[in-house]
């Protein structure tokens, strides 16, 4: 994130104070990928984000403050990309609405591997406090994936375990993965992610043929 | 164990003296020193994984193990470096004794690739619920109490990945990363019901997670190999 011209140049302090708060936390977001939580200091996230430290103290109480602030800011545009791109399909059958979605979450991932790392990695290892807003995101997806979602094949009931199952796993594949320095190749999981989330409800054979169908 | 050793004591004294004013015994037990120790170390870790299920790994003090293990505080760091070393031991020992348990469950289950991923489901489910605080420090409190504590998640997750695939379909054309989406989806379901505090409320759904667990490979697994989906 750019950062603002110096001296006069007629913009509000509000506009300022925003912008300075979104490059802190582009910040911060940047930092953790390179040297981890514990090395992380409020003098690195300042320096990134060419802001003062006293004027981080004035957006951040402390490092950890920033860090829900960024989790939150990275979930939020996680969240953003995959309701876009259902809504996108709305009208579409629900196969092609989660194809949409899981595209479209494996393209934004890939192409922010630092804020892939802080929700889904750093979410899961920086304390309790943070994991508490790493489940909560992970059910926030649920419904996207629940609603409109057939019966199985066979006509039983997909069980309720199932949806957050799914989700759970995708979540917890796609962190393996970014945890393992491969968040830049996420999307070449496309066929997997899809067919473990479609499976359940569409059968292996159908799920394939939807891929296939790209 | 501590009545037990009172009791061992009272025993000894009451048996009679020997013959020939021989020197008298002592009258505690000689235990072997090195099954007190162990038998103390394991006491120790019982306590923490006790106490880290109870309020969490973060709130749990060293004073507490203490006091809930009935032993010195000298003897517990003369058995560990300090607090982590301890939940460590704990999250260490409840993950090999369920996976071999669970291994041992497959290897029993027999030829039937869908059998053995049953005894294995099943006998996983069953050792959560006999054991509601090993559980909950190893789906929970491992997870994030400590960077070492997170990697032996991590670690005991991938090794449940590679049970699977050793028990799945083998060249069935499962794509490689299902075993990892499946216990990733798995341990999620269970960490929920962990947290809620329910780990026999785990067993209820071992079916549905039978299911899930089952039926991405039997689209693809040789005919006749697996079961149908239970209806």
């Amino acid at each position: 994130m750019e950062r603002l011209p110096r001296g006069r140049h007629g913009l509000s302090p509000e506009f300022v104070a925003q912008n300075q708060r979104e490059r802190l936390i582009a910040g911060l977001t940047g930092v953790l990928y390179e040297v981890g939580y514990q090395k992380t200091t409020v003098s690195l996230i300042g320096k990134r984000a060419a802001v003062s430290k006293s004027d981080f103290y004035k957006h951040f109480r402390s490092k950890d403050d920033c860090f829900f602030a960024a989790y939150e800011a990275a979930i939020e545009r996680i969240r953003t990309q995959v309701v876009t791109a259902c809504a996108g399909h709305e009208e579409a059958e629900w196969p092609l609405r989660v194809r949409g979605g899981i595209s479209a979450l494996l393209t934004f991932l890939a192409g922010d591997p630092a804020v892939a790392s802080l929700s889904l990695v750093e979410g899961l290892r920086a304390g309790r406090g943070v994991y508490d807003r790493y489940q909560a995101a992970i059910e926030s997806f649920i419904p996207n994936l629940r609603q409109g979602a057939p019966r199985a094949p066979d006509g039983a009931r997909v069980p309720v375990a199932t949806d957050e199952a799914v989700v759970g796993g995708i979540a917890s594949l796609l962190g393996r993965r970014v945890l393992a320095g491969e968040a830049e190749r996420i999307e070449e999981l496309l066929p997997d992610v899809l067919e473990f989330a479609l499976t359940p409800y569409l059968g292996t054979a159908e799920a394939r043929r939807i891929i296939s169908a790209g | 164990m501590r009545a037990f050793l009172d009791t061992a004591a009272i025993l000894q004294a009451m048996l009679p003296l020997p013959a020939g004013g021989a020197q008298l015994k002592p009258t505690r037990p000689a235990l072997p020193k090195e099954f007190v120790a162990s038998r103390k170390r394991r006491r120790i870790v019982d306590a923490m994984t006790e106490l880290s299920a109870e309020k969490g790994y973060g709130a749990t003090k060293i004073a507490d193990v203490v006091r809930r293990a009935g032993v010195a505080r000298k003897t517990l760091y003369d058995n560990f470096g300090g607090k982590e070393e301890i939940f460590l031991a704990a999250v260490d020992a409840a993950i090999e004794e369920s996976l071999d348990r669970v291994e041992a469950a497959c290897a029993a289950a027999g030829d039937g690739w869908s059998d053995r991923v049953a005894a294995g489901l099943q006998t996983f489910l069953a050792y959560l619920a006999e054991n509601p605080a090993a559980a909950k420090i190893c789906l929970v409190e491992a997870i994030s109490a400590t960077p070492t504590s997170s990697a032996r998640y991590r670690e005991a997750t991938q090794r449940f990945v590679d049970l699977l695939t050793r028990n799945a379909p083998s060249g069935a054309g499962a794509s490689d990363t299902t075993a990892e989406s499946l216990v990733g989806g798995v341990a999620w379901i269970l960490h929920q019901q962990v947290r809620q505090g329910g780990t026999d409320r785990a067993l209820d759904l071992t079916p549905q997670l039978l299911d899930f667990i089952l039926f991405p490979y039997q689209g693809v697994a040789e005919p006749g190999s697996g079961t149908g989906r239970r209806k």
